[in-house]
């Protein structure tokens, strides 16, 4: 059976869960492997939520927040680039594949913007395989 | 009539020996405690053996204080036999608190640590590349030592444990304070409870001055700067975990003049013993543009490391997957 | 806390849902749960039934919690907190996952998108249980009000919301009131006089006793929050002036598209090349329309579409166009009844009460209508001492070259160059084409995701003045219920620190964009001012003892969300 990973998204209220909403709005289909959390802003979204993720088996985080300059509290989402950078030089330390971690920007507008990016995140962490962090972390090897 | 005395117990699983030695630092008092407590397991300090807590019945010793991590099979069985013959196990000290310096083993594993003390290292002569076996048969019969695990584990991560004392090691004070209050038969906190140490992080008993500038232009290394000896360090740009860390020590790397490192481990309120550190530090770098922000990152020189330095195997990820 | 008494709704939403989503599998699924006294499905739970239902079973099983799983939380989230609030729950002890936009709308294969619907609910299930009650918080409202531009839009604001009794500060960046309306000559479609509509407004204004015009001024600075604006501005004189407001109605109107960018057709390089906002000023002279050298023009041609609709400009429709081309036809046919006139169009849109009526009429005029392909430019060419357009004409399908003395161009209209800066010192947020996003497209034009901030006329899109009117009409009732009600709503999802974990590292201190967070030296810790946080959650995540609490998405709930997504063992 093809795998099939589960990809834990933070979205932010005012930009991207809008956009996806308008995503499904206007119909647009995309792949089926993101879950949704909703935050207000991207920049609550703390790194233990990313790698708490991990730890529960995601195969890929998805942060989305608004583009730079049009954030609703204006600046939380350079506070979410700032963390993000760092969180990626520490998946990698981890052993964890920093591929798997991604930030993209996501207007209210962008519906189709939000599939496109849905889907081709998908495809990233379909060809990197099961995340075994989980697994790893589970799994006190004597 | 005189009270009847604790038995007491100390053990130390993979550990350096300074916890014992905060135990020894007792000093004067090391008199008041053998009046109240029965030393009846200490290898460090005691000609006692393994067979002697074996004979004991369950829980017939009321406090044993394990230090150091569980890496072995010998650290294992130790861990459970205490649990067993203990009322109250308390983790004592970073090591069997969060895994201590030890945990940093989890960012390799048995087969790397081992390729590079016994084959690689560079006074070594192994031209067979023999590695520790667990048995050996020699002329006299067979030999056996602990086997060696791939994962470093705190103690909770083996037994059930009722108290943790933080600390690398632990302030001697804050150890005569827990065990006066067992003595005097005190109510103890709530079986889970960090003891010994603060609810808050250390800068509130920080002497430097803190600012609401805490932005960071440029990561230094402690030896990186002129330190003004009062200036926040981490306003001076070099990481400090003290925010992150309870009190309890004294402030004693500060005192110092040098940045906490973490040896106390996080506040209550923590999910994990470092990520909340990596995100302080993270959203105090001082750019909003993404080229800029990767420059600054990459004078953090080991991220994983400088959050985890204490507590690597009680971290959600527990260790680098290899 | 009390034990969970968690009831979940499923809802079918007709077959919006239900097609995708085996509605009914989820809701016996979840039944198992951990915590959950109650799970249904019913068909439409915004309905009327569909809230009765949950009101009762919160009477009856004495529900503690609710969770619903329809469409987006941003659009019923109010409705069903509402019922919360009825039924004596506090509305707070709610959440709800989004299985239509994010699940039904946009999977094609049933049983993943029902797996999908199952882990959203779950987490929904599993944050639920670590919802707080949290208080409702009023303030007073300042009963002043803000508008930002004195165009036609911001002066009808300005008189409905003086007229009703209440003070205006009316904010104009120019030397005069009026904006575009000011430079036009007659209105579509009825020929009215601009000006006659206009000044009488202008007027009014001037002379309202509750209403303070102050011109060449902008916004230097706006601080706080709805029904408690408090605003500076910088005046004519280089002073500064301070004055508070409860609400703000943005209205600051367009720019139209400078067509230089577009070569072929000469703008500024030949001479008779002009722009309609410049042919109108031509015509509020008054005289007889004239070229350059001083000649009548024999030749029209009016070209439309200018910047609009094309994928290298702007690929809206600036709506107003096709009906000014219109006009001018008709006002350059009886000002010069023996010229030709040549409507050069892509697709005529001429929409609206009595405008179809004027293409008819305009038809009849003896003016040509000449149809070319969508972003198939025409060129504008020299021809002797005149011009002329050539087009490649797709309803005969050939090349039609005509002559003209006079080409005016129906440039697109713009949003201000100013509206990102204005709309971040606002608060309001920009759409893909730099103007004013609202609240809700259909639901809510005129407010913005800010309380308190209203938009109006064409900041938001193009449109003509009757509907500008209309929105500045829509905005300053708005204002007035606010108004009326005296007391405002305000975020109760604010973050609050533990003082007994608060270390007083100060991190969280400068990260706050509104100033919410502040050290007191005192009590050496710090503190969160709720009338200022609107609730973002940055210095929750940025505390590193975990000092601050952002109500409503605390850590544990969010971390419980991960769990119910991760976890398909029913706990």
């Amino acid at each position: 059976m093809a795998f099939e990973p589960k990809i834990v998204s933070f979205l932010c209220n005012w930009c991207s869960y809008t956009g996806a909403d308008l995503a499904g709005t206007s119909r647009i289909k995309y792949a089926p492997n993101i879950r949704v959390i909703r935050v207000m802003c991207s920049g609550r979204v703390d790194p233990t939520f990313v790698i708490k993720s991990f730890r529960e088996g995601a195969d890929g985080v998805l942060i989305c927040g608004c583009h730079p300059g049009d954030c609703h509290y204006h600046e939380g989402n350079y506070k979410c680039l700032r963390r993000y950078h760092l969180l990626k030089k520490f998946i990698k330390q981890m052993g964890i594949d920093e591929k798997r971690l991604q930030l993209e920007w996501v207007s209210a507008s962008e519906g189709k913007r939000f599939a496109e990016v849905a889907d081709s995140f998908t495809e990233t962490i379909k060809k990197l395989g099961p995340c075994k962090a989980k697994s790893v972390a589970e799994t006190l090897v004597r | 009539m005189s009270k009847k005395k604790l038995n007491m117990a100390v053990y130390w699983g993979a550990a350096c020996g300074g916890c014992c030695v905060s135990v020894l630092d007792v000093h004067e008092k090391l008199l008041d405690v053998i009046a109240a407590a029965d030393l009846v397991f200490w290898p460090i300090a005691l000609d006692t053996k393994y067979k002697d807590v074996e004979a004991m019945a369950d829980n017939h010793i009321d406090i044993t204080l394990y230090n150091g991590a569980v890496r072995n099979s010998e650290n294992e069985h130790l861990a459970k036999l205490l649990r067993k013959k203990s009322k109250i196990l308390v983790a004592y000290g970073a090591c069997a608190h969060l895994g201590g310096i030890p945990g940093l083993a989890n960012f390799s594993n048995r087969e790397d640590i081992f390729k590079r003390v016994y084959e690689e290292s560079e006074s070594t002569v192994n031209p067979e590349k023999i590695h520790p076996r667990p048995k050996v048969q020699v002329k006299e019969g067979e030999l056996e030592i602990p086997e060696f695990y791939n994962d470093v584990m705190t103690l909770d991560q083996v037994v059930p444990v009722d108290y943790y004392m933080p600390g690398c090691p632990p302030q001697t004070d804050r150890l005569l304070e827990v065990f006066t209050a067992i003595v005097e038969g005190k109510e103890l906190p709530p079986i889970g409870s960090v003891i010994g140490a603060g609810e808050k992080a250390q800068c509130e008993e920080c002497p430097r001055e803190k600012s609401e500038n805490k932005t960071i232009k440029r990561f230094y290394r402690p030896w990186e700067i002129e330190d003004d000896g009062k200036t926040c360090l981490l306003e001076q740009g070099v990481i400090c975990m003290g925010p992150a860390t309870r009190t309890g020590c004294g402030v004693r790397c500060l005192n110092a003049n040098q940045p906490c490192r973490g040896c106390y481990g996080p506040t209550i309120e923590a999910p994990d013993p470092g990520a909340k550190m990596m995100s302080a530090i993270a959203t105090m770098i001082d750019s909003d543009d993404e080229a800029e922000i990767e420059k600054i990152i990459e004078q953090i020189v080991d991220i994983s490391g400088t959050v985890y330095r204490f507590s690597l195997p009680a971290s959600m990820l527990r260790r680098k997957i290899k | 806390m009390d034990e969970p008494r968690i009831g979940v709704y499923t809802c079918w939403c007709g077959s919006n849902i239900a097609k995708m989503v085996d509605v009914v599998k989820v809701a016996e699924d979840l039944k198992k749960h951990k915590g959950v006294v109650v799970s249904k499905d019913y068909k439409y739970m915004c309905s009327d039934p569909g809230q009765e239902l949950i009101y009762n079973d919160i009477k009856e099983h004495q529900l503690n919690r609710i969770v619903v799983a329809s469409c987006s939380p941003r659009i019923h989230e109010l409705t069903f907190r509402k019922v919360l609030e009825k039924a004596g729950l506090n509305p707070y002890l709610f959440e709800m996952a989004n299985i239509r936009e994010q699940v039904s709308w946009v999977h094609t294969n049933r049983e993943v998108a029902t797996q999908k619907a199952l882990d959203l609910i779950r987490a929904a299930i599993r944050r639920v249980y670590w919802h707080d009650a949290l208080d409702k918080r009023e303030v007073e409202i300042n009963p002043a009000s803000l508008i930002i531009g004195g165009g036609i839009t911001g002066l009808s604001a300005a008189l409905d919301i003086a007229d009703s009794g209440h003070q205006v500060f009316l904010i104009e960046k120019t030397d005069t009131l009026g904006g575009k309306m000011k430079q036009l000559d007659l209105t579509y479609p009825y020929m009215n006089d601009a000006a006659g509509l206009l000044e009488p407004r202008i007027d009014r204004v001037k002379n309202h006793q509750r209403i303070t015009v102050l011109t060449r001024t902008t916004l230097k600075e706006i601080n706080g929050f709805i029904g408690n604006f408090e605003v500076t501005v910088n005046k004519k004189d280089g002073s500064e002036e301070e004055f508070t407001v409860g609400n703000i109605i943005v209205a600051t109107g367009l720019k139209t598209f400078d067509p230089a960018v577009i070569e072929q057709y000469g703008y500024k390089k030949f001479p008779n090349v002009i722009t309609s906002l410049e042919f109108e000023q031509k015509l509020q002279k008054g005289e007889d329309v004239l070229l350059e050298d001083g000649r009548e023009p024999q030749n029209v041609a009016i070209i439309h579409c200018v910047g609009s609709r094309h994928s290298h400009y702007h690929e809206y429709c600036s709506r107003v166009c096709c009906q000014t081309g219109l006009k001018y036809a008709n006002q350059i046919k009886a000002n010069l009844p023996d010229s030709n006139v040549y409507n050069i169009y892509c697709d005529l849109r001429s929409f609206g009460k009595a405008c179809e009526e004027l293409y008819t009429t305009t038809s009849t005029r003896k003016s040509l209508f000449l149809q070319f392909e969508k972003e198939d430019y025409p060129i504008i060419e020299p021809s002797g001492q005149n011009l002329q357009v050539r087009v490649n004409e797709s309803l005969s399908g050939e090349q039609v070259i005509v002559p003209a003395d006079l080409v005016i161009l129906l440039v697109g209209v713009e949003a201000q160059p100013d509206a990102k800066d204005l709309g971040r010192q606002v608060g309001v947020s920009l759409c893909g084409n730099d103007f004013y996003i609202e609240k809700h497209p259909k639901l809510d034009p005129v407010a913005t995701t800010t309380d308190g901030v209203y938009i109006a006329g064409t900041c938001q899109g193009p449109k003509d003045i009757n509907d500008s009117i209309a929105q500045a009409g829509a905005a300053a009732v708005r204002v007035l219920e606010t108004i009326a009600r005296r007391k405002v709503q305000v975020e109760v999802i604010t973050a609050v620190v533990n003082e007994d974990l608060c270390c007083g590292c100060q991190t969280c201190v400068k990260v706050c964009p509104y100033s919410a967070v502040s050290f007191n030296e005192e009590k050496g810790v710090s503190e969160v001012n709720e009338a200022l946080c609107k609730g973002c959650g940055t210095c929750g995540s940025t505390c590193p003892s975990g000092a601050i609490r952002s109500r409503h998405f605390t850590d544990q709930q969010i971390m419980s969300q991960i769990e119910g997504i991760m976890n398909e063992e029913v706990v």
